[in-house]
């Protein structure tokens, strides 16, 4: 049961006692009332003496032979030393055993990631100059992929690009809109004229007719 | 003032066993607890005294106390393994020591029904007679003993194992502040008990 002193001097005998166990707040109240009152002298006079003739009496019982004793509970434990089982197993295997077993998930996550899981794709960032720019050459398909650590999740991304491409776009343009590259041929057959006109027009669409497809 | 200052103890000058807050034998413990068998027997050294007395309030004969402590150590060897500070060194032992008398008191209990009472932490055998030197300490033993358990538990950890306030409420499983006043009112006590000239 938890017992906070209801006064100062609650605490006299443990301030004659041992002065120094008492903290300073406490001291102090303490001090305070001894230096008002005369019976609190007094008393702590009489706590003092009788807490002394109690230390001085002859302790219980007879002194055995400490030594021998001492040899008694040393031949009793016997000689090995009984250990706790963390310390048993020891920190020399544990941290390297923490650490190759951090190493090993951070292996396993990011080389058996699962795959982009089937769904929508996220889409490709539209670009109105993508329109007359050719789609990248066609990289070979299989295992041409790449592990990538992202936000904390391990990722793979296919090398080839082209899987990009084939996601419907959902924006203001529609599919048909965007050059197949094998319809960017007629671009060499254009006349300095013509291409003149489409500089122009790239320049300042606003300012003139924009450049026909002329389709050889 | 200075008068006043001059009768009452100074905090320099009166320095008890919880003044000093490291654990001494906190050394040993990481010794022991690194396979250093010696540092044991170091412990065994230092405590074995103070152990042996703590037993003996509880247990009426001598060569019972020291079979008392003796288990008390062996069961602290084998602990001392976990031993994590909680509490200091002392009373931790110390712990194990009234642990290990009242299973000893409860095992001997028809053996001397009479001398052993239910209660065996509070009441422990008094201060064999014999022992006692002149009549002022066999009265003040017969007043140690009417004291309440609590109270009585308290002042004997203090006085005669000189622990301080801080293990005296380990021991006694209580804060330290009730473990003081519970001091103070036990002196207050045997004050009245012995009336006269301990009387304030």
């Amino acid at each position: 049961m938890r017992r906070d002193p209801r006064s100062p001097s609650e605490l006299l005998a443990a301030y004659v006692d041992g002065v120094s166990e008492l903290p300073a707040g406490e001291r102090r109240a303490l001090e305070e009332r001894l230096a008002d009152d005369e019976a609190l002298r007094a008393e702590a006079a009489e706590t003092r003496g009788l807490i002394g003739k109690l230390r001085e009496l002859p302790r219980d019982g007879g002194e055995p032979d400490w030594a021998v004793l001492e040899r008694s509970i040393c031949d009793a434990v016997g000689a090995e030393v009984p250990r706790s089982w963390w310390r048993r197993f020891g920190w020399r295997w544990v941290v390297p055993g923490m650490a190759l077993a951090a190493t090993a998930a951070v292996a396993a996550l990011v080389l058996h990631a699962p795959a982009r899981e089937a769904g929508p794709a996220p889409a490709p960032v539209p670009s109105l100059a993508g329109r007359d720019r050719a789609p990248p050459a066609e990289a070979p398909r299989g295992e041409d992929t790449m592990a990538l650590w992202l936000d904390g999740e391990g990722v793979e991304v296919e090398l080839a690009a082209e899987a990009l491409l084939d996601v419907p776009w959902e924006g203001d343009l529609n599919q048909e809109d965007l050059l197949p590259a094998s319809d960017l041929a007629w671009i060499d057959e254009l006349d300095a004229e013509a291409l003149d006109r489409a500089e122009a027009w790239l320049g300042d669409p606003g300012s003139s007719q924009p450049v026909r497809r002329k389709r050889s | 003032m200075d008068v006043l200052a001059a009768r009452l103890p100074s905090p320099l000058t009166v320095l008890s066993p919880a003044a000093v807050t490291v654990d001494p034998d906190r050394e040993l413990v990481e010794r022991f607890q690194g396979g250093e068998r010696a540092a044991f027997d170091q412990l065994v050294r230092r405590h074995q005294r103070g152990v042996w007395h703590l037993v003996r309030r509880y247990v009426k004969r001598d060569a019972d106390a020291s079979d008392v402590t003796q288990l008390a150590f062996v069961r602290a060897y084998r602990g001392l393994a976990s031993f994590r500070g909680a509490a200091t060194v002392r009373s931790w032992l110390y712990r194990i020591g009234i642990n290990c008398a009242l299973s000893w008191l409860r095992d001997h209990r028809r053996e001397e029904p009479m001398e052993i009472a239910d209660d065996a932490l509070t009441d422990a055998n008094p201060a064999p007679a014999r022992l006692l030197v002149g009549e002022e300490g066999a009265r003040l033993r017969a007043a140690v003993a009417q004291l309440p358990p609590k109270q009585k538990l308290v002042l004997e950890l203090r006085v005669f194992d000189d622990l301080s306030f801080k293990e005296v409420a380990e021991l006694a499983d209580c804060t330290e502040n009730t473990a003081k006043v519970n001091f103070h009112y036990a002196v207050k006590r045997l004050r009245d008990i012995l009336g006269g000239e301990h009387a304030p």
